[in-house]
This record gives C-alpha cells, sequence and structure tokens, in this order.
C-alpha cells in the first residue's frame, strides 16, 4: 500500500536511507570519540613513563645491575611510542631518550666491569 | 697507464694538503663578550634571514649547562642540532622558554620564530638572528660581568667563583621539561690524571664541579665513553680539536690556554 | 676486438689523466704563491722588521695603522700583548678596531689615557677628542714627521747582534726591563716548571742539531703564548719540524723571521752552525 505509486516509493526508499546512514554516522561518532579518549591517556601515558625512567639518571650510581637493566629495558619500550610523535617531538625526545639509556647502560658497563 | 694515473692523483693530494687549514700559528684570542658566541646557520638563510647569534654568556648564568643540553636537547656543536623555526613555535628547543609566556628572573621572555612572517615580527626576528649586524640586546656585558671575580681567559669570568658567591644562580630545573630536581646523590671522588710530558703537573679531575653543572648524561658516554679508568688515553692534540675535555674547554668553559686550571698539582709557590 | 677496444680504453685513460692534471695546475700556482716556493727572503733592515701594517678598515677613517715591534718588546713581554691582551700573530688576524680600542681592548687595554707608563699617562687609542696629528702618531703609513720615536736613536744604546738588537743580551744587561704584568689587565698566576733545554736532531746529517732552550722563551712567552696554540703537545717524534715550515710562519717561524731574530741567523738555533745565511 505504501508502495502503491512510485513517488511512494522513493520517498520510502528515501527515507530508509536517510535512516541507516543516521545510525551508520552515529556509531562511527561514538567510535571517533572512543578512540580520541584513549589517544590522549596513551600520548599521556607515554610522557608519564618518560619522566618516571629518566628523572633517576642522577642516581644512576646507586642501582644494582638489575635494576639499571630494567631501566634500560623500559627506555627500548619507548622507542617505538617517540618515533610515532610528531617531527619536533620526536627529534627532541629521541636525542633525550638516547642520552637517558646511554647513561644506564654506561653505569652497567662500568659496574660490569668493575667486577671483573 | 693506471702508474701515470696513480702518480697524478699522489700529486694532487701534495697540493691541496698544503692548502689545507695548518697547525702551529697562534689565531685571535676572542675578546672576553665574544667567547661562547655559537653561529647558526642550517636554516636561516631560507627564510632570508641573517644567521643566529647565540650568546652563552647571557644564558650559563641563568641555567646550568644540564638544562638545556640534557633537558632541552641542544646539540654540542654548532648546527648539530637542526633548530627549525617550526620546533621553536611548536615550544621546543629555543622555543621551550622563548615562547612568549615563560617567566625567567621576573620577565617575560620574547617568542622565538613565528608561525606568520610578516615586516612587524621582523623586530623581533632580528634580535637572535643578527649575525653581522649590530644586535641590540636586554643584556650588556659590561654590565653584567662587572660584580663578577675576574679570571683570565674565555669570558674573563671565574665563573665557578661567581656561583659559589651566589652572584649567579644557575636554575637546574625547568618546569615541564626536566624530569628530576635532585643533584647526583653519588659522585665520584676527585682523582688524578698523569700527563704525558714530563715535567708538566698532574692533572686533577673533579667530578664534582663538573656534575653541579653538567649532571652525567652530558658527557657518559657520547663525550667519555670509557669506563674503567687508564684504559682511554687523552692527548692535548684530540682535546684541542674537540675530542673529551675540548668539547667545552675550547669553546664555552675556560680555554686549554689556562692551563694551570687542569694541571695543578704540583703548583710552583 | 682486442686493439679496438685497446684504443678505446687508452683514449679514455688518456681523458681522465688530461683532467686530474690540470686539477693540480689549477691548485699548483694558488700553493706557490702562498708558501713563497720555500726559499728564506732576505730580512729587511732592522729598523722595518717586526713592523705590522695593519689596514683593515683603511677606506674609512685616518689610514693604515703602523705597528713597531721594536718600540713596545723594549717595555713588555711578548706574552703581555699576545696572551693577555689577546693579539694574534698575524697582521689583521686580531680584528681590532677603533671601537674595540674604546671599549678597552686590543691597543685600547694600555692606550686608554689612564693607565700610567713611566709615571705619564698613556694616550688613548681612537679618542673621539684627538686631534688629526695625534691618530696620525699611529696612522702613519705614508706620512712624515708624525711619529714620535725614531729606532736609530731609540736603541742606540741597546747592545746590537749580528742582525740588529740583540734583545736577550739587552735584558740580560738590563739595558730594557721588560714587564709582565700590568695591574687589571694580568692574573698574577704561580709560575709552572719549566723543562729542560734539550737537542733536536736534524734530518740531514750536515745540519748541526737544534737546541731549545725552554727557559730562554718562556721568560718572556710564558707557556700559552706557544701551547697549545703553535706547538700541541705531542709525543716527542711525532711532530716534524722543518724549515719550511718556519719559513710559512707555522711553529718556530710563528716569530722567528717576522719578530724574534730571522731565520738567516742559524747560530741562534743551530750552535756551530754558520753565523748567517744570506
Amino acid at each position: 500500500m505504501f508502495f502503491a505509486t512510485k513517488f511512494m516509493a522513493k520517498m520510502i526508499t528515501a527515507v530508509l536511507f536517510l535512516g541507516l546512514v543516521g545510525l551508520c554516522s552515529v556509531r562511527a561518532m561514538g567510535a571517533l570519540q572512543s578512540s580520541a579518549a584513549q589517544a590522549n591517556p596513551a600520548q599521556q601515558t607515554w610522557r608519564k613513563e618518560f619522566n618516571e625512567v629518566c628523572s633517576k639518571t642522577q642516581a644512576a650510581m646507586t642501582f644494582s645491575q638489575e635494576e639499571l637493566t630494567d631501566l634500560i629495558l623500559r627506555c627500548d619500550a619507548l622507542l617505538p611510542q617517540i618515533e610515532k610523535l610528531d617531527e619536533s617531538q620526536k627529534k627532541v625526545y629521541m636525542g633525550r631518550l638516547r642520552m637517558c639509556r646511554g647513561l644506564y647502560a654506561y653505569v652497567l658497563d662500568a659496574k660490569r666491569n668493575a667486577k671483573k | 697507464m693506471n702508474q701515470r694515473i696513480f702518480i697524478a692523483a699522489a700529486l694532487i693530494l701534495v697540493f691541496c694538503g698544503s692548502a689545507l687549514p695548518q697547525t702551529g700559528v697562534k689565531k685571535k684570542r676572542p675578546l672576553p663578550y665574544e667567547y661562547g658566541r655559537v653561529i647558526i646557520d642550517n636554516y636561516s638563510h631560507k627564510a632570508n634571514l641573517a644567521p643566529v647569534v647565540f650568546e652563552h654568556w647571557i644564558h650559563r648564568s641563568m641555567f646550568t649547562c644540564r638544562v638545556c643540553h640534557v633537558d632541552v636537547g641542544f646539540g654540542m656543536k654548532a648546527g648539530a642540532t637542526g633548530i627549525t623555526a617550526a620546533d621553536n613555535a611548536r615550544g621546543y628547543y629555543c622555543g621551550t622558554c622563548h615562547n612568549g609566556t615563560r617567566v625567567v628572573d621576573g620577565k617575560i621572555v620574547f617568542q622565538a620564530c613565528s608561525r606568520k612572517a610578516n615586516m612587524e615580527e621582523e623586530k623581533r626576528c632580528v634580535r637572535c638572528h643578527s649575525y653581522g649586524q649590530k644586535a641590540t640586546s636586554d643584556f650588556d656585558f659590561f654590565k653584567f660581568s662587572e660584580p663578577l671575580p675576574k679570571e683570565r681567559f674565555g669570558n674573563g669570568l671565574d665563573w665557578e667563583k661567581s656561583e659559589e658567591l651566589g652572584l649567579i644562580k644557575p636554575a637546574n630545573f625547568l618546569e615541564g621539561v626536566s624530569t628530576s630536581k635532585g643533584n647526583a646523590f653519588v659522585v665520584q671522588k676527585d682523582f688524578t690524571l698523569d700527563p704525558k710530558v714530563e715535567g708538566m703537573p698532574d692533572i686533577i679531575f673533579s667530578h664534582k664541579k663538573h656534575t653541579v653543572w653538567n649532571g652525567c648524561e652530558l658527557c657518559h658516554p657520547d663525550i667519555f665513553m670509557g669506563v674503567k679508568r687508564g684504559t682511554v688515553k687523552f692527548s692535548m692534540v684530540d682535546i684541542s680539536l674537540g675530542k673529551s675535555c675540548g668539547a667545552c674547554h675550547t669553546t664555552v668553559a675556560f680555554p686549554l690556554t689556562d692551563c694551570q686550571r687542569c694541571h695543578s698539582k704540583p703548583v710552583q709557590p | 676486438m682486442p686493439m679496438c677496444s685497446m684504443r678505446k680504453g687508452t683514449r679514455k685513460n688518456e681523458r681522465g689523466l688530461l683532467l686530474l692534471v690540470l686539477a693540480c695546475g689549477v691548485f699548483l700556482p694558488g700553493n706557490i704563491a702562498s708558501a713563497q716556493v720555500y726559499l728564506p727572503k732576505p730580512p729587511p733592515e732592522p729598523s722595518k722588521y717586526g713592523e705590522v701594517i695593519l689596514d683593515n678598515h683603511s677606506t674609512v677613517g685616518p689610514g693604515p695603522v703602523v705597528f713597531d715591534h721594536w718600540l713596545h718588546r723594549s717595555k713588555f713581554t711578548c706574552r703581555l700583548c699576545h696572551v693577555d691582551i689577546g693579539f694574534a700573530m698575524k697582521a689583521k688576524a686580531t680584528g681590532i678596531s677603533a671601537s674595540t680600542n674604546r671599549e678597552g681592548f686590543h691597543c685600547g687595554a694600555c692606550h686608554d689615557g689612564k693607565k700610567l707608563f713611566e709615571g705619564r699617562p698613556i694616550f688613548a687609542a681612537c679618542s673621539n677628542a684627538a686631534s688629526d696629528k695625534q691618530c696620525d702618531g699611529c696612522h702613519s703609513l705614508g706620512k712624515q714627521g708624525v711619529r714620535k720615536y725614531e729606532y736609530r736613536k731609540f736603541t742606540a744604546k741597546f747592545p746590537k747582534g749580528i742582525y740588529g738588537v740583540d734583545w736577550e743580551a739587552a735584558e740580560s744587561s738590563g739595558v730594557i726591563k721588560p714587564a709582565d704584568f700590568v695591574e687589571g689587565l694580568s692574573v698574577k698566576k704561580a709560575p709552572m716548571q719549566s723543562r729542560e733545554d734539550f737537542a733536536l736532531k736534524a734530518g740531514y746529517s750536515w745540519v748541526h742539531p737544534v737546541v731549545f732552550s725552554h727557559e730562554k722563551h718562556s721568560i718572556w712567552n710564558g707557556c700559552e703564548l706557544c701551547h697549545p696554540e703553535i706547538f700541541p703537545s705531542a709525543p716527542k717524534g711525532t711532530i716534524r719540524f722543518s724549515m719550511f715550515s718556519n719559513i710559512e710562519g707555522r711553529y718556530c717561524g710563528a716569530c722567528h723571521g717576522k719578530v724574534a731574530f730571522p731565520l738567516n741567523n742559524c747560530q741562534g738555533c743551530h750552535p756551530g752552525a754558520p753565523l748567517w745565511a744570506p
């Protein structure tokens, strides 16, 4: 009955189509929002981790070999996250991470050498 | 045929070699306000601006070496960092402090670089991009250096003593950038290095004096790789070329002509 | 076919060789011009020896400066000017200008109108209040009758050697007393132990060895004038000194040949050698 005339058929198709589009976009928007909410914490976590790991360089000499190895592994885990940053941030933090990891590796090397 | 090419190549090398810059000559000694000046010219010409002139004496009185060279991430050689206007505008490198909002010593630090360049902005640009031009600075070397204890060479100032006396208070922490506030917890004791040339006084190296300003990562392992004392031999020639101690003690820290600052034990009364 | 390919190959090689030789030709004249072809020139007459013409800014202002070493070295040690004040050892390399002088650097370190020498204030260099005649006192190239001191009169009582004044004898006899310390300019430092005299063997058996005296040199130069810029510390035998590098103005030639006794005075360094090489 609704599809009695061609005009009605077109109208109903259009309404259904718009409804479908609307549903999809609502879902898509929802998805976007949730991923954005996830992205910010991700951004914050790498920075937090970096601050935590590399704030200990001044105490490097007091750590045991196991602690230093752990810190080096945490630096290595940060590397892929830093590589994804924007151009300027990547340039700065790659350098800072290199110095931070380099120091821990250096002190570990020195401790191993001293034991020999 | 190969022989002739070889001879020709050898001839070229000989003639080219003798045209290269030479040792055995005395260069001019930079004036006190020139010492520590760094000219940075990676990309300035692309923006039709003069190369940047960076003065160490202004900045080292306000911040430790560590803040800039570790926390902010500057390299130790002119042009090595590859600072761009975009980096500065985004708040990195020079832009870390020079962002128009950070307050240092009660003054707002002017913004470095800009996302859009126009004629009004040019006055601000030439504050740093001033190579070859008479620069107007907020800081005057003579006024600045007058109350500070003097030394010979370099800037003519005893930076160590200036800090001891509290005349300068270089900050070791930059809000939002630095990760830790403390200084090194465990510092190695001062130790002696024996010079190769007989008759030269021994060198006394003080970790304490160096870590106050540099922390650990500035030097280790980039500048000083060796982990066992005595395995790496330092030579004055290498040092004068900028290796090991020469990374700082040729252009910014007291220069190599001040022999007794390092070769201090024993010294004749 | 082998013959054709050989001919092709030779042509390519010859072309390459020609390019290499042309490149040599480009570099060679430049090097010759700079190295003065390794022959020591006879030194000028003693009154002109050690004269430095400074014409960095001669297009503006009162003209090139004529600096006479004989006048200043009788009053001050080499160290005072070349270490404490920081003059370079090559004409025009220091970058002296009227503004640096007025700021109290370079010439202005002493020529400031305030420092006293023998009880009298030393005239200020490049002072805005100076008359043209006063400027001509230093900016005297090509001008007659403007300089205060004249060589022959000034050095009349100084002991003479094979070439001009014997500065060593002049100091040891007390005729001159070069000052090594200027208040406000120099910083007192504990003296470092001087090394003993040592001999340097020549590469050729017919050349007498050089006897080098640290003591004689450090009286006037201290340590920093030579080390580490002119003579970087290196294990014995690693740096090869030659008359060629001396003539070029490197190592010993940084002073000897320009201000200190000229290289023609063989016996000055090689005891037992001929007195003078013309």
